[in-house]
């Protein structure tokens, strides 16, 4: 029973490890330098990896998410700082994902854009208001598996496994090496962005784990982000085999849904399309948890799923208030995917501020006792906050240098 | 926060910034994104003339190439250049309302029509 549960929590997190910013990001890395950048998915995965299986056991053993231990650990005023870079980053996320979803929507139906965009966010205020908190992973995480076509369209495009293995290896074959490293700075963001470790440690709480789960964290954390790294090399591998060779610069979902379409026609097309629209819409509501999540814990108010909508009052009506903020910010026409590659770069800026309460928190003998990090997770951790906080100072002026990816 | 506020924005006119006079290296790159858009295109319209796409992926994303296609041709017929490019400029926007057109034509082409687009694509975004 136990094994079945973590093989439903791995599914669920395969499914639900891309988002909106992996697929442009992924798609459009292949597209401009093929396999190359391939390696840095690689770094992303890893870091999400050992940050998830840190605020996870912090939850366990500590029963605090990350905004809890965040205002306890670091003060008042840090505290604010932190939590207002997330929510600024988190409505970006959460309006481009909406936008995402009404795109697929519209690719799916041909119906008008604007209406698409009312369906989404009251399908999504429903289910949140509806559904419980596991069948919502689920849901969203096995429809999200759909995305797999995408590992199948790889290998039917015969890409040259030579060059993708030698992208495994850090090189930099290019003249345009600013490119390079704005693509590689929003990979790594891609992977890492915070909603997600805020929502894996809220997850927690919500599930009640304690310290006798801590194998099923490691499980879903290492498996489960792992095997979603896969998806994300399905679809550089993609962009590169198909967009490359063809001077094609991906810019619309819709093209990221040809990577499946070209190789496996109409039902790679479909499946692509069901794929995108289920991890977007499951990226939608980790995103709106996520913001409430964070404001709740910060402002010591109820907060939770497993409470009834009017139990945490508060929290409902901050989700509540989120979604119709996206509503607004979608509705003014904004490109959701112009918009992602925003969320994405300024969300890397965050990066330090969500990273390092954890890594204090982790390590905290007083806070986590013997469950505190052991010397791996701490030179990991540490290592991967200098590489952090190198990316988040090199985000902002490589996204003016390149005209956000342009040139 | 409010230092933090201007520079966001700022960073955000910045880099979001695409308009004014028209330099070699910004029409080079408008060239190269427009002639993407019409291999895309095509590639598209082979998917349709093979039966392998549906009615309503072809009319959006076909009409989604073709609108933005459509804005770097009101862009670059209008935008102010640097001396010695304007007339090329004009012929890349004259090219860009060409492509913009095909691409419309495809958003509701039957398979027939999609093969006779595009090789007209191909040719006009210069495809390998």
């Amino acid at each position: 029973m136990k094994i079945f549960q973590i093989a439903l929590g791995i599914l669920a997190a395969i499914g639900g490890f891309v988002d909106i910013g992996d697929l442009v990001f992924n798609v459009a890395a292949g597209a401009a330098f093929g396999y190359q950048l391939l390696w840095v998915v690689v770094v992303g995965v890893v870091g999400i990896i050992v940050y998830s299986e840190m605020c996870g056991r912090v939850a366990a053993v500590s029963e605090k998410a990350v905004f809890d231990a965040v205002r306890e650990r670091v003060g008042f005023g840090a505290g604010l700082t932190t939590l207002i870079a997330a929510q600024v980053v988190n409505l970006m996320t959460l309006a481009a994902e909406v936008g995402g979803v009404a795109i697929c929507l519209r690719l799916l139906s041909g119906l008008p854009y604007r209406w698409l965009i009312l369906a989404a966010i009251v399908a999504l205020g429903l289910i949140v208001w509806v559904v419980s908190f596991d069948w919502i992973e689920r849901i969203f995480g096995y429809g999200g598996l759909c995305l797999l076509v995408f590992a199948v369209a790889a290998v039917k495009l015969h890409p040259d496994w030579g060059d993708v293995a030698h992208g495994f290896v850090p090189h930099v074959d290019t003249s345009d090496t600013l490119l390079y490293c704005y693509f590689a700075v929003g990979l790594l963001g891609a992977a890492m962005t915070p909603y997600e470790v805020y929502f894996y440690s809220s997850g927690a709480i919500e599930e009640g784990w304690g310290p006798k789960d801590l194998g099923i964290n490691r499980a879903n954390a290492l498996i489960g982000y792992g095997l979603g790294g896969f998806l994300s090399f399905a679809l550089m591998i993609t962009g590169g085999a198909l967009f490359l060779g063809q001077e094609i610069e991906p810019e619309l979902l819709g093209s990221i849904a040809m990577g499946a379409q070209v190789p496996l026609g109409q039902v790679g097309l479909v499946l692509a399309l069901i794929g995108i629209l289920f991890a977007v819409g499951g990226a939608s509501i980790d995103t709106l948890f996520s913001g409430a999540y964070n404001l709740a814990q910060f402002m010591g108010w109820e907060w939770g799923r497993y409470r009834s909508n009017a139990g945490a009052p508060r929290f409902t009506l901050t989700w509540l208030v989120l979604l119709v903020l996206a509503l607004g910010i979608v509705m003014t026409g904004i490109d959701p995917v112009m918009l992602t590659e925003y969320a994405v770069i300024f969300s890397v800026v965050a990066l330090p501020l969500t990273y390092l309460p954890i890594l204090l928190v982790a390590n905290d003998k007083a806070y986590m006792g013997r469950y505190a990090n052991g010397r791996l997770a701490n030179v990991l951790g540490a290592t991967y906050f200098v590489i952090i906080l190198a990316v988040s100072l090199s985000a902002i002026p490589l996204m003016i240098l390149t005209n956000v990816g342009q040139s | 926060m409010r230092l933090a506020a201007y520079l966001l924005l700022a960073t955000i006119l910045l880099a979001g910034c695409n308009g004014g006079t028209v330099d070699l290296h910004a029409l080079s790159n408008d060239s190269a994104s427009i002639d993407s858009l019409a291999c895309e295109g095509a590639l598209l319209a082979n998917e349709v003339a093979d039966g392998d796409s549906l009615g309503p992926f072809t009319r959006v994303h076909a009409g989604e190439l073709g609108t933005r296609a459509s804005n770097f041709e009101d862009a670059l017929s209008e935008r102010p250049t640097t001396p010695g490019i304007e007339r090329a400029t004009r012929r890349e926007a004259e090219k860009a309302g060409r492509i913009a057109a095909l691409l419309d034509q495809l958003a509701t082409a039957d398979s027939e029509d999609a093969a006779r687009l595009k090789s007209r694509l191909e040719r006009e975004g210069d495809c390998p």
